[in-house]
């Protein structure tokens, strides 16, 4: 079985936390699956992702996305994964078009190439006739698209979507989890972290749940809800490993 | 190349649309440049370019008194006022004008002067028949001491501007003095002296003749513009202008690294390098066509306000790689700011106030010749005054390439220094997805 993402005794503190963020987390995410990365606040799932990304580095522990260690080969990991942040990271001031092609230049793209690619994902999250409206009119719904199209345009191997749908309204939401499931039959693997937990059991295959910086269960959500006692659904799975005291 | 060039597009497109930016990086220079020409040009002015009213009270009525109002009347310096209300003007008159602040200058021809410099000039005469052997003698008197020509100044008047007059007084009292003594010597050695007007048309030519007048010149010897309110304001505001850009462009990284799109460029693999080329290149060559568009000011809007036109002197092309050295030092200190700082609150305020700071102690406001010494050694650490002093090189002194090259270097080094420091602290800077 070949991994789209391992995680190996990961280990993180920063300076001057009382305790780490990432505490010994090792885990698998199988090639051309749905996975959702779940955990409450503080949990460890950002500073997880950062390090996947090559934004951060660890303490300890290995990190390997599609085979590629992420510290000694950040820049081909670059390459071959895509990110869409919580946070609307795109240029307010220029078209989604001029973003779109800002953006897949400095991917080194092919024009034409880019150009079909621009056409085709804003033709799919349907904001082809919004192309030439600058982001900062567009609503939250349509900034939240455009900015899953901007990680799509280098064609990645595994997205890694902090939060897709937050924020955003139902039609929004039922057209991004429509294409998340769309995207792994053309045989890529998701990476998808989600407060969403009906949705989450929806759309993934497997979930991972870490709390404390620590893996606390993973598997399939069926599997998950049968092994955990009066448990119904990923809810009362989450709340049963996370407990319900309140994080900040 | 192709990031670079897709950089350099998206910066193009991003300024278009801030028109506030647009403002700040065109607007601002050019009122700056156009109300400080305007405000400095009497100061700039040689005190020999400008005309002064002055009051004069004649106790005298003699020749000396005579010669000496037809020399001021002619001068291109003076507008003599002897009379107010149809009335000769009285010494208390004129002393009560002066304190109230009305007239700047004052004279006063004290009764007897003629006689007293007739004496004096027959006592000279005397003294030269005696020395050539001549027999004659000219009737003398004791010279009297207390004998003055008076000057009054208001109080607020510079002491340059009074040394300046007493100079211009001083001239026409010689040339009266003179004119007197040689009229003197006609009378000692023949009977029908010359006194006709030819003659004394020849004497002011000889005064004219032995002036001084104030030339520049560079090292070939070819005549140069002084200095001048335009010399210095256009290209100084200019200099202040492009450096001005350390506002806009701290602001604009800081924003981008707040809305996202930085973290976004991060997550692009090699990006970095080709983005922070692509910014320099891009806002050098803003900050360029800023230093020209405030040149083309300086030379055609200047003259509509009645403001002598900019000069660019003998080799005004090397004024393109010093704009372009100083858009990169000015571009490249924005750049550092908006990357140490982590807020706008922080950068925006330090970025103007250390612009301004700089371009005081950096001869901006005005030319550093005039600081005292120790703000003429701390000028040195401002490059808004190497900026200045690189295109002075060439348009006050006529310098060439070599002449400017020391300060191009310079300009360089502080550019590359605090770029490099941008591009590490940006690559060191922790970025969150959140």
């Amino acid at each position: 079985m070949s991994y789209a993402i391992e995680i190996n005794d990961l280990y993180k503190q920063y300076k001057g936390a009382a305790a780490p963020a990432v505490d010994h987390l090792s885990l698998k995410v199988k090639k051309n699956s749905i996975t959702g990365f779940l955990g409450p606040n503080g949990a460890g799932k950002t500073t997880s992702i950062n390090i996947m990304c090559g934004l951060l580095q660890p303490d300890e522990g290995t990190v390997q996305l599609l085979g590629r260690d992420v510290v000694k080969d950040t820049q081909a990991v670059r390459s071959i994964i895509g990110v869409v942040p919580q946070q609307i990271a795109l240029f307010p001031h220029l078209t989604a078009r001029e973003n779109l092609q800002y953006l897949g230049n400095m991917y080194d793209l092919n024009n034409r190439i880019l150009k079909e690619r621009i056409d085709q994902y804003l033709n799919l999250f349907g904001l082809d006739k919004h192309a030439d409206k600058r982001i900062i009119h567009y609503s939250g719904g349509m900034k939240r698209r455009a900015n899953i199209i901007a990680s799509l345009l280098h064609d990645p191997q595994l997205l890694i979507l902090d939060e897709p749908t937050a924020g955003v309204d139902i039609h929004s939401r039922a057209l991004i989890i429509d294409f998340i499931l769309a995207y792994k039959q053309q045989g890529k693997t998701i990476l998808y972290t989600s407060h969403l937990l009906e949705e989450a059991e929806k759309v993934c295959d497997e979930v991972i749940i870490i709390d404390e910086g620590k893996l606390v269960t993973e598997g399939t959500t069926e599997s998950l809800v049968k092994e955990t006692d009066d448990c119904h659904n990923l809810e009362d799975v989450f709340l049963h490993y996370t407990g319900k005291v309140l994080r900040d | 190349m192709k990031k670079i060039a897709a950089t350099i597009k998206k910066e193009w497109i991003l300024l278009r649309r801030d028109i506030s930016g647009m403002l700040l990086l065109l607007l601002m220079p050019a009122i700056l440049i156009v109300v400080m020409a305007m405000v400095q040009d009497a100061p700039f002015k040689s005190y020999q370019d400008l005309r002064f009213d002055l009051l004069l009270a004649n106790d005298d009525q003699g020749t000396l008194s005579a010669d000496i109002i037809d020399g001021l009347r002619h001068s291109k310096n003076f507008m003599v006022i002897d009379s107010l209300a149809g009335k000769p003007l009285t010494d208390e008159q004129l002393r009560a004008s002066l304190k109230k602040g009305d007239y700047k200058i004052g004279i006063i021809i004290p009764k007897g002067a003629t006689a007293e410099i007739v004496n004096l000039n027959n006592i000279i005469a005397n003294n030269i028949s005696a020395k050539i052997g001549l027999g004659t003698a000219l009737p003398t008197r004791n010279t009297r001491d207390s004998m003055y020509i008076k000057i009054y100044f208001d109080p607020v008047t510079q002491p340059t501007f009074r040394a300046m007059i007493h100079a211009g007084l001083d001239k026409y009292i010689n040339y009266a003095s003179s004119s007197m003594l040689i009229k003197c010597l006609s009378r000692l050695g023949k009977t029908d002296a010359d006194t006709s007007e030819a003659s004394n048309e020849d004497l002011k030519k000889v005064f004219t003749g032995l002036g001084v007048k104030e030339e520049a010149v560079n090292d070939n010897g070819k005549e140069v513009l002084h200095i001048n309110s335009v010399q210095h304001n256009v290209p100084a505001w200019a200099i202040f202008g492009m450096f001005f850009i350390v506002v806009p462009l701290a602001s604009h990284l800081l924003r981008e690294r707040e809305e996202g799109s930085a973290l976004r460029l991060c997550l692009i693999p090699n990006s970095q390098m080709a983005l922070a080329l692509g910014r320099i290149i891009f806002y050098t060559m803003v900050c360029t066509t800023q230093f020209a568009i405030m040149v083309c000011l300086g030379i055609w809007l200047m003259p509509l306000l009645r403001l002598p036109a900019l000069t660019l002197g003998a080799h005004a092309w090397v004024l393109l790689p010093i704009a372009i050295c100083i858009s990169f030092a000015a571009t490249a200190f924005g750049t550092f700011i908006g990357s140490v700082f982590v807020s706008a609150n922080q950068a925006l305020p330090f970025g103007s106030i250390i612009i301004v700071i700089l371009s005081a102690i950096g001869g901006i406001w005005v030319p550093v010749e005039v600081l005292p010494e120790t703000m003429q050694h701390l000028a040195n650490i401002s490059p808004l005054h190497w900026s200045l002093a690189a295109v002075n090189e060439i348009i006050l002194r006529d310098g060439n390439f070599q002449d400017v090259i020391k300060y191009l270097i310079i300009l360089l080094l502080f550019g590359i220094t605090l770029w490099l420091l941008s591009v590490y602290r940006n690559k060191t800077r922790i970025q969150s997805l959140q």
